[in-house]
């Protein structure tokens, strides 16, 4: 695979309640990148934007964001994932050879509805959704209880890596400010709202506005824009079957299945080792661990005893992760720009020492059904 | 279509089906609020009070937006000069939608596209009750009928009135 | 630089107005199975990835491939959905071009599906939803919905495009006759394919022009249908493709350009489209994908085509735009049967979206009728030989235009 350099990113701060115009949003996100790389309009060749209808109320959710994302007279075409599944359609464009520079940005204003209801719509019609057992918050705790139960851990155990996540947010200035919580505690998580015992309130994403984008350039042309060009050298993606009751739920096999991937193209044997630091896209707290063990940063089940913090053994969302924000389509991305800061050494507080190899990750579906993973690598 | 056409197309699409089982499920967008930001539209809602017109111009391509535009999508900015647009303009294009109404009779409902003098943009619009729409043709020089007290909304401008236009060669392009 | 990318098999559905016997996944598998069928050296676990779309709002469910991945053949496998309204099957074909195309290593056969079963869901919703953001704008801004209700009852596909129809027939200067021609050409067509939807063999302009007006210029029985079907294509590499069948079609050129939104922009201001039949949009993407594939004389370099065309009057601007006839001259051609099954550059001898249009799956289906033309396996196969032909596809508010153009013999060399 060519090499292919991310060369510029921007990302809106995560809202809850945002005062913005959903236009407003996508063009301050997407001007914003162009900016950060130097470039301008007319550079842009290719435009792929994550959006969902179903997250932004209407049909066809990229007809009118045609302009203010820049894709006017420019080869663009929408992916209803994640933002970073976007980004692996950019990537395939830009590794084609037909395009120059790509934009790819991705986001969701979740303050203009229900977003726990709407996750409903993705459950099978037929079985599922009439019972409305299952959506993102149930599901994750049937995956949070069959993980406990499976290797015997504690919610202390998973509470833990949500006080982690949390106090990371709080020295990232583009989180979610009320996930921002540099005191919060174990008990703090334990003793929150119970949203489908044994997942409370302070584990799950909360859902947030944002946009998010990236730009993406082949090799030759990455090096004339930027000098911190940030190369993605592996990319895995993968789908797992829907069933809850058919999957292993203590482990994420299309997460394995990504990693291998994304590791076999990137050259890397042993994880543990070759990466600096990894921003993984976690729905809820316990996923965290799950992806962990997935990557093959610990054994299954020791997720718990791995030291993630900033300064620890092996850092995993340095920025907070998707607990200090999630804003829908825009996660991944966010994700993949926050890898990309660590290794260009643009994190500010929460930079962990000196990143050349690191992982981000994107998801959609109940309990990560669909995993993408990308590894990004520095210039040395 | 025709009953007689109708007839025709039965014959091919009919087919013994079994029917599936169907599930009632519903896709609703009452919860949805949609949220937007019309801060750039202030000054031509200002003015619409005074039956003025103005539109926004991008001072990258020098087009000229009526209604105002948050952003230019050829250059990618924000337009940021403000000007003046008379309220004289021309037919861009024209529809005719069949709608029934309450009485399930069905209505001729005209549409046009208004594309203003001075303007690079059109809008959607009415013309005058009175205007047989079938005698409308593509570049009809209309005008603006304004309500008589504006209130600085969109519908200040009620409706266009046909422009009396004695030159020949408009009337043979009809 | 990208590898070359070949196109070994195409699938369908039976389409209809509704498909009643069978589910959505059951729906996707006969298109899956049609498709493999024609490729017996092929398997599903052959396949390497998975690319696929539908509009999502038209069945009223999101994502509907996370639950249908076992019926897909997907599980455990890449998988990636692409969505953009009615240009669905063409931006889908398209990502499966990109995905073969990119060489990620191990990714080398991509299996694109794209669906639609529209008589689960309310497709007058679905579509009308697309401008509701716009309209609680105009709303704020001062335009009552009443009022609104009656400006933008044009707000659906059939709307956008008769302002279409009244630019174009009053440039092309022609009458309703003209448009019902091509009417009457596609359906004919349409009889002979056996996946089409409305077939009428002894249709003629009379029976057309007999029809009430739906929106002016627009009749009735001028307008596509609402099906229900699904359609699969096969997409590999150059290498692979020569295994897999006899005359492997290779894709040389992909676009999709975007333009402004026609009628109504964004935040309820205006268009730049002041002329909703001029098509930039299109334009730029036939420079595009014909400068990909080495195609400098399209009138005389295109063996085939098939457009994207649910509204007559749209497949004659097409014809035109994307470089096949002089402007304002496609009415002539269809008259003089240029475009007819025998004749000198034959158009949409599938019937079209004008004879059928399960939404998202039409924009594939013309690449994939174009690419079976080819290989000379279409349902109402052309009688001349097919070297060159292009496939294209629109939607949104007439701002998206796909483009694929496809040929026996790889990309020329000289790029």
């Amino acid at each position: 695979m060519d090499k292919v350099g991310i060369v510029g990113y921007n990302q809106v701060k995560c809202y809850s309640d945002a005062n913005y115009g959903r236009y407003e949003m996508i063009f301050e996100a997407v001007r914003g990148a162009i900016d950060n790389a130097g470039l301008k309009k007319k550079d842009i060749t290719t435009v792929i934007s994550a959006t969902n209808d179903y997250y932004d109320g209407r049909t066809i959710s990229n007809c009118f964001t045609v302009e203010v994302g820049g894709g006017y007279m420019a080869d663009e075409s929408k992916v209803e994932m994640d933002g970073a599944h976007a980004m692996l359609y950019g990537l395939m464009r830009i590794l084609s050879g037909n395009h120059k520079l790509a934009v790819i940005w991705g986001g969701s204003m979740p303050s203009c509805y229900p977003y726990h209801s709407a996750r409903l719509y993705e459950t099978d019609p037929t079985w599922e959704r009439p019972n409305a057992y299952v959506n993102d918050i149930t599901s994750s705790g049937f995956q949070m209880r069959a993980y406990m139960e499976k290797y015997g851990l504690s919610k202390e155990d998973i509470a833990k890596v949500a006080v982690k996540n949390k106090k990371n947010a709080a020295k990232n200035p583009l989180a979610l400010e009320e996930s921002q919580n540099p005191n919060i505690s174990i008990s703090d998580v334990l003793e929150a709202e119970i949203y489908a015992d044994p997942v409370t309130e302070l584990m799950v994403a909360p859902p947030c506005d944002s946009v998010a984008a990236v730009l993406l350039a082949p090799e030759r042309q990455a090096v004339k824009i930027t000098d911190k060009p940030v190369w993605i050298t592996g990319v895995g993606w993968n789908q797992e079957t829907y069933y809850l009751g058919e999957r292993d739920l203590s482990q994420s096999t299309s997460m394995e299945h990504a990693a291998k991937a994304a590791y076999d193209m990137a050259g890397i044997s042993n994880p543990r080792n070759d990466l600096d630091v990894a921003e993984l896209f976690e729905v809820c707290a316990h996923e965290e661990l799950i992806f962990t063990e997935a990557l093959g940063l610990v054994e299954k089940g020791k997720g718990p005893q791995l030291n993630t913090e900033i300064n620890g053994d092996f850092p995993i969302n340095p920025s907070g992760g998707a607990l200090g924000g999630n804003p829908p389509c825009a996660t991944g991305l966010i994700r993949i720009i926050e890898a990309v800061k660590q290794i260009r050494g643009e994190a500010g507080q929460y930079q962990v020492g000196d990143v050349k190899r690191a992982v981000a990750s994107g998801q959609i579906g109940m309990c990560a059904q669909n995993n993408i993973l990308y590894v990004l690598e520095g210039e040395n | 279509m025709s009953k007689q056409t109708q007839r025709k197309s039965m014959d091919y699409v009919k087919k013994e089906y079994k029917r599936t089982r169907t599930m009632p499920a519903n896709w609703y967008l009452s919860s949805y609020e949609y949220k937007f930001n019309i801060t750039h539209m202030q000054p031509f809602l200002k003015k619409l009070k005074e039956k003025k017109l103005v539109a926004n111009k991008c001072s990258g391509c020098n087009r000229v937006f009526f209604p105002p535009r948050l952003v230019c999508g050829k250059c990618l900015v924000k337009p940021d000069r403000w000007v003046d647009i008379r309220d004289t303009a021309r037919v861009a294009t024209y529809a005719i939608a069949y709608l029934k109404d309450e009485n399930s009779e069905v209505q001729e409902k005209p549409m046009v596209l208004v594309h203003h003098d001075g303007a690079d943009t059109s809008s959607i619009a009415e013309l005058a009750p009175g205007v047989d729409v079938k005698d409308t043709y593509i570049s009809m020089p209309i005008k603006a009928h304004w309500k008589d007290n504006p209130e600085g909304g969109l519908m200040d401008i009620e409706y266009y009135d046909l422009m009396d236009d004695d030159a020949e060669d408009l009337n043979e392009s009809k | 630089m990208g590898r070359q990318v070949a196109i070994v098999s195409a699938g369908y559905s039976e389409h209809a107005s509704k498909r009643s016997d069978v589910s959505m996944p059951e729906l996707v598998n006969e298109a899956i199975e049609d498709c493999l069928a024609k490729v017996p050296s092929v398997e599903l676990k052959d396949i390497d990835a998975f690319v696929n779309g539908n509009m999502p709002a038209f069945e009223g469910s999101n994502i509907p491939e996370l639950w249908m991945t076992d019926w897909m053949g997907a599980r455990n496998k890449p998988l990636m959905r692409v969505t953009t309204g009615g240009t669905t099957g063409g931006s889908v074909a398209i990502s499966g071009y990109y995905t073969v195309t990119a060489g990620i290593p191990g990714i080398d056969t991509v299996l694109a599906i794209a669906f639609e079963q529209q008589s689960q869901g309310d497709t007058s919703v679905g579509l009308a939803s697309v401008a509701y953001g716009e309209i609680s704008i105009l709303n704020s801004l001062g335009i009552s919905y009443d009022q609104l209700n009656r400006l933008l009852s044009a707000g659906a596909a059939i709307g956008v495009a008769a302002y279409q129809a009244t630019t174009y027939m009053s440039k092309a200067n022609i009458t309703e006759e003209d448009l019902a021609r091509v009417v009457v050409q596609n359906r004919r067509n349409a009889a002979k394919t056996w996946w089409a939807h409305l077939k009428m063999p002894d249709l003629t302009i009379a029976d057309v022009l007999d029809t009430p007006y739906v929106q002016y210029p627009l009749r009735y029985g001028m307008v596509c249908p609402a099906s229900d079907g699904a359609v699969a294509m096969l997409f590999t590499t150059e290498e692979k493709a020569k295994d897999m069948c006899d005359i492997p079609v290779y894709v040389n050129g992909v676009a999709s350009v975007a333009n402004e939104t026609a009628v109504l922009g964004y935040d309820g201001s205006g268009s730049a489209q002041l002329d909703p039949s001029e098509q930039l949009g299109a334009m730029k993407s036939a420079d595009l994908a014909y400068s990909q594939a080495g195609i400098s004389f399209p009138r005389k370099e295109i063996d085939y085509a098939e457009v994207y065309a649910p509204f007559p009057n749209q497949e004659l601007m097409w014809v035109e735009k994307l470089g096949l006839f002089e402007e304002t001259t496609a009415p002539e051609m269809y008259e003089t049967g240029v475009t007819a099954h025998k004749g000198e550059l034959p158009v949409n001898c599938s019937g079209g979206v004008n004879s059928t249009n399960a939404i998202a799956a039409s924009a594939m289906e013309r690449p994939s009728e174009a690419a079976l033309q080819i290989m000379g396996k279409a349902s109402n196969q052309v009688p001349k030989t097919v070297h060159t032909s292009i496939g294209s596809g629109w939607g949104g508010s007439l701002n998206l235009i796909t483009l694929m153009a496809m040929s026996d013999e790889p990309k020329r060399k000289w790029k």
